[in-house]
């Protein structure tokens, strides 16, 4: 079982290979107009125009560095036709770890989208599900079908 | 003072008194003059009495019983000369009557009295003298007595009217006159009463009036005696009495306020005076006192112009002995002047030697500009490097991410990318080392150029400071040429200031003089501020006489 590990701000995370469609390299986005200030621009990808969140803007309040570490990993959530893809701009995406052995860490119910640390890797760095990583307003405002 | 006021006091009672005495006298002598001149007094009386005796003795002229009488006489009568006499006669009282009836006509009132007289009686009259001139006196001259006494009986009958009408006037004339008489009296009794009730308040104005005399008197008196008293005390030197104000504008109110403002102003002059005399006093003090300290600085003076002269002794022998050192140091100047030289020939092998110095660092400033050109370049092949490595992580994650999708068949795969993702991640640390010795290389790079360019500054600058001190040395030259000159100069005015501090000496023995003399004369001045002192002292206690309330 592999999990790409990033952060985003302070905290170090991963999220399992199977929820990651492709990842990409960092590129200039023009933000969509009135949009929430963490959704920082939509991509074309495979046909669709794919929304991207900064993880770093969500967690720490500040964008993410400029570096060639910071990526886009493409995800999707939802299941059958209610499926999306969600693109989720973070700092040091390079690195595939192994997340196979798991343990229980705070628990924190005010952030419950905080996952199990995966205790072999150096940083400790959480799992996290990306359908809970967003907000439901978000979650909401990606998923939610243009009436027929 | 009580004296003086009862005597103004009793010379006003005195006055008051003799007026009213004169006054008495005159209200006397006016009641006894109206007693006498007043109807039924005495004086009346008499005039009555003398009229009553006139008209007692003569025959009344409008009273015709006259010449009645003559006609009767004229009847009896025969001789004829005596009948022209009493007929003239006759005639003489007619014209009489006619004259005094023109008289009463003009004078009696149109009243019962008046007709009476007038008209009455006179008609009668006139009746009576026209039967006698017409009947009558032809008749007797006819001597024709019958008829003459027939005419006689007729003019009887006017006579009685007459003499009817007479008597009337008569009482009604005794009637006026009485009342009057009764009248007049009355007035003349009313006028006494008026002139004594008109005595008496004249005689309570004039009390009235000395009452108020008096009061006025008591006031100004008090006024003169206050002010006297003020007076007084300020005499005896007691300037504290302050004078009650008043708001009268007479006289004595005035003076009052003339009086208080002298004494107040009075009162300002001496303690002025007093306060001049206490700052005289100070001065006078003040002037002993710098006296003698002036009298110790003059002794003080001396001792100094002692001091000086010795000072100026030993300035006169060192001055000798710089004039020996001056000679040494113009030989050493000399030596200086030729070790200058040298020094100026040196300095010109190192100016060119400094030229060929800032060529060379020009030199190495423009190979350090080659360098850094260099290191950029590899910045940007490392940059490139760089780039090509994080693709290949990309390539291998998304591979390894596709491998693990794929399951047991992309096991292989899996490691393949893992091995390539390690390879990229070692060329990216290599160029991560690379970069920072290029950039350390260029820091380096950098701080060479920038001292090259400060060393070519200094050369530059030690160049001008060369050709600076080569100039210096040449001036140092000329002075010293110029020293041996100024040398002579100094030798010539050490000489003089020699001659100078003898000649000092003597000045300060005649300034010596001077001193004692001065002390005499400040001894005398001591002497003249402390009669000062005594003159001040008089005066104070004289002006210590004054009360100034303070």
């Amino acid at each position: 079982m592999l999990a790409l590990a990033f952060r985003a701000g302070t905290a170090d995370l991963a999220i399992a290979a199977r929820h990651i469609v492709e990842v990409l390299p960092r590129m200039p986005l023009r933000a969509p107009s009135l949009a929430p200030a963490a959704v920082i621009g939509l991509l074309p990808f495979r046909g669709t125009l794919t929304p991207v969140v900064d993880l770093c803007l969500l967690v720490a309040g500040r964008p993410a560095a400029t570096q060639l570490g910071t990526r886009i990993i493409i995800v999707s959530i939802g299941t059958g036709a209610g499926a999306r893809l969600i693109g989720l701009q973070a700092e040091d995406v390079s690195e595939l770890i192994d997340c196979s052995v798991t343990t229980r860490g705070l628990h924190m119910p005010e952030h419950a989208w905080l996952g199990d640390h995966l205790a072999e890797q150096p940083g400790l760095p959480q799992l996290v599900e990306p359908a809970e990583l967003l907000p439901e307003a978000l979650i909401a405002l990606f998923t939610r079908q243009p009436a027929p | 003072m009580a004296q003086r006021d009862s005597q103004l006091a009793s010379k006003l009672s005195y006055f008051v008194g003799v007026f009213l005495a004169l006054f008495a006298l005159f209200a006397f002598l006016a009641w006894r003059t109206l007693d006498q001149v007043r109807v039924k007094g005495p004086l009346y009386e008499e005039i009555i009495l003398g009229n009553v005796l006139i008209a007692d003795v003569l025959p009344p002229p409008q009273f015709i019983i006259e010449p009645f009488l003559l006609t009767l006489q004229l009847v009896e009568e025969t001789d004829a000369a005596e009948i022209t006499r009493l007929v003239d006669k006759g005639n003489e009282l007619r014209i009489d009557y006619e004259n005094r009836q023109e008289f009463w006509k003009r004078t009696l009132a149109r009243d019962t009295m008046g007709d009476l007289m007038t008209v009455t009686s006179y008609r009668a009259a006139m009746e009576f003298f026209r039967l006698r001139d017409d009947d009558f006196i032809p008749a007797i001259r006819a001597n024709e007595r019958d008829r003459a006494r027939r005419v006689l009986d007729q003019m009887q009958q006017r006579y009685d009217a007459h003499r009817y009408a007479i008597d009337e006037v008569w009482k009604l004339a005794e009637q006026r006159n009485l009342a009057n008489e009764s009248k007049a009296d009355g007035l003349v009794q009313s006028q006494i009463s008026t002139l004594g009730i008109l005595a008496l308040g004249i005689i309570l104005v004039v009390v009235i009036m000395a009452w108020f005399a008096r009061r006025a008197a008591a006031t100004l008196s008090q006024r003169v005696q206050l002010v006297s008293d003020v007076a007084d005390r300020v005499a005896q030197g007691d300037l504290t009495t302050e004078v009650p104000s008043t708001d009268d504008r007479d006289e004595t109110g005035r003076l009052l306020f003339a009086i208080g403002a002298m004494t107040l102003s009075l009162r300002g002059l001496v303690t002025r005076v007093k306060q001049a005399s206490v700052e005289l006093m100070s001065t006078a003090t003040e002037f002993a006192a710098t006296s003698r300290q002036q009298e110790s600085t003059v002794q003080g003076f001396g001792a100094s112009t002692n001091e000086i002269a010795a000072a100026v002794k030993q300035i006169a022998a060192t001055s000798q002995e710089l004039l020996a050192t001056m000679e040494g140091l113009n030989a050493v100047s000399g030596q200086t002047a030729d070790l200058a030289e040298q020094g100026q020939s040196g300095l010109s092998s190192l100016d060119s030697t400094m030229d060929r110095l800032a060529q060379a660092a020009n030199a190495m400033s423009a190979r350090l500009g080659a360098i850094r050109e260099e290191a950029a370049e590899i910045t940007g092949v490392v940059t490139t490097i760089s780039k090509v490595a994080d693709q290949t992580n990309l390539l291998s994650i998304n591979a390894a991410i596709e491998a693990e999708k794929a399951g047991e068949q992309g096991l292989g795969f899996l490691v393949l990318a893992r091995e390539i993702r390690r390879l990229a991640d070692q060329t990216a640390v290599a160029t991560l080392d690379i970069e920072q010795m290029v950039k350390q290389m260029q820091t380096a790079v950098s701080a060479g150029v920038m001292e090259i360019d400060r060393f070519a500054e200094e050369v530059r600058s030690g160049v001008g400071t060369v050709d600076r001190v080569g100039g210096q040395f040449g001036q140092i030259i000329s002075q010293v040429k110029t020293l041996s000159e100024r040398f002579d100069t100094v030798n010539h005015g050490m000489r003089s200031q020699s001659q100078g501090a003898r000649q000092i000496g003597e000045a300060m023995g005649q300034l010596l003089d001077g001193a004692r003399q001065t002390s005499v004369s400040l001894r005398e001045f001591n002497a003249a501020t402390e009669s000062l002192r005594d003159a001040v002292s008089v005066l104070k206690q004289e002006i210590a006489k004054f009360n100034l309330g303070h």
